[in-house]
């Protein structure tokens, strides 16, 4: 197995450790009902009842699957 | 024909391919329905969608040729007498594949993959619905095309946009149904303050 010579520098740990970022979702908006809501492009988005308990799966206004 | 997938074959090896895209197509025509990941269902399509014509030809021959992928003699008489049926009309495009989400394990991208059994309705009618509402603004314009200004905004958009309209109106015309109630206050009321929770959520 391979192994290490030398120890990594902090500055190259950090250099390299900088370069992993968390970028955003890009998200489709739509209004429903009069309510803002943001779900992911070409993907099925969870229906949730006024209670806020997800019901279903839904996509293009048809049911996909259960939550 | 199912075109020959590039990459590593699923599972690790040919034959293990081979047996798990059989074993998902069995699953799809006995529950219609399944759910996988993206890949996986990106693959089983163009095998189903075979198996399925096969099954529309019906004969013994077609039945043998897919009893050598599905050995599930069920699962093939369910095939040839209750989906062949169902989909005879319909010309190719026998699956229907919907992204879900991604799993909570590995995050993979899953998706349901399913048999699109509902009966073939032709796109025609629905462009001539929209139509009548093109050419009722066509004749003002051809008539008195100073009179409606409106009706030469409509015009430099294409077909499309009175269609997404009345999607539009048919979306908002339950709603406003809705609040014309007057019994649904405290509904609208609870719902309010679940949505201002929902967008402070999404803000966050």
């Amino acid at each position: 197995m391979a192994v290490p010579k030398r120890r990594k520098s902090r500055a190259n740990t950090h250099a390299r450790r900088s370069q992993w970022k968390a970028e955003a979702p890009q998200l489709v908006k739509t209004i429903e009902n009069g309510k803002v809501v943001y779900s992911l492009p070409h993907r099925a988005r969870v229906v949730e009842g006024s209670d806020g308990v997800p019901l279903y799966l839904e996509y293009k206004g048809r049911r996909v699957a259960d939550a | 024909m199912p075109r020959p997938a590039k990459g590593p074959r699923l599972g690790g090896g040919p034959a293990h391919e081979r047996l798990l895209l059989a074993g998902l197509a069995s699953q799809l025509f006995e529950h219609r329905a399944i759910t996988t990941t993206e890949a996986k269902a990106k693959r089983v399509r163009p095998l189903a969608e075979r198996l399925v014509t096969f099954a529309k030809r019906g004969d013994l021959h077609a039945r043998r040729r897919v009893l050598r992928t599905i050995g599930d003699k069920g699962v093939v008489h369910q095939l040839f007498t209750e989906i062949a049926p169902l989909v005879a009309d319909r010309p190719g495009g026998y699956t229907r594949i919907t992204k879900t989400g991604y799993r909570k394990g590995d995050n993979a991208p899953m998706a349901v993959i399913e048999l699109v059994l509902e009966p073939v309705t032709a796109k025609r009618p629905a462009r001539r619905a929209a139509e009548p509402a093109a050419s009722d603004v066509a004749p003002t314009q051809a008539s008195a095309p100073e009179v409606a200004p409106a009706a030469a905004e409509d015009e430099s958009s294409p077909a499309d946009v009175p269609v997404e309209a009345t999607d539009r109106v048919e979306e908002s015309a339950p709603v406003e149904a809705e609040t014309a109630t007057p019994a649904s206050a405290e509904v609208e009321a609870d719902a309010a303050t679940k949505s201002d929770d929902e967008s402070g959520k999404a803000a966050s």
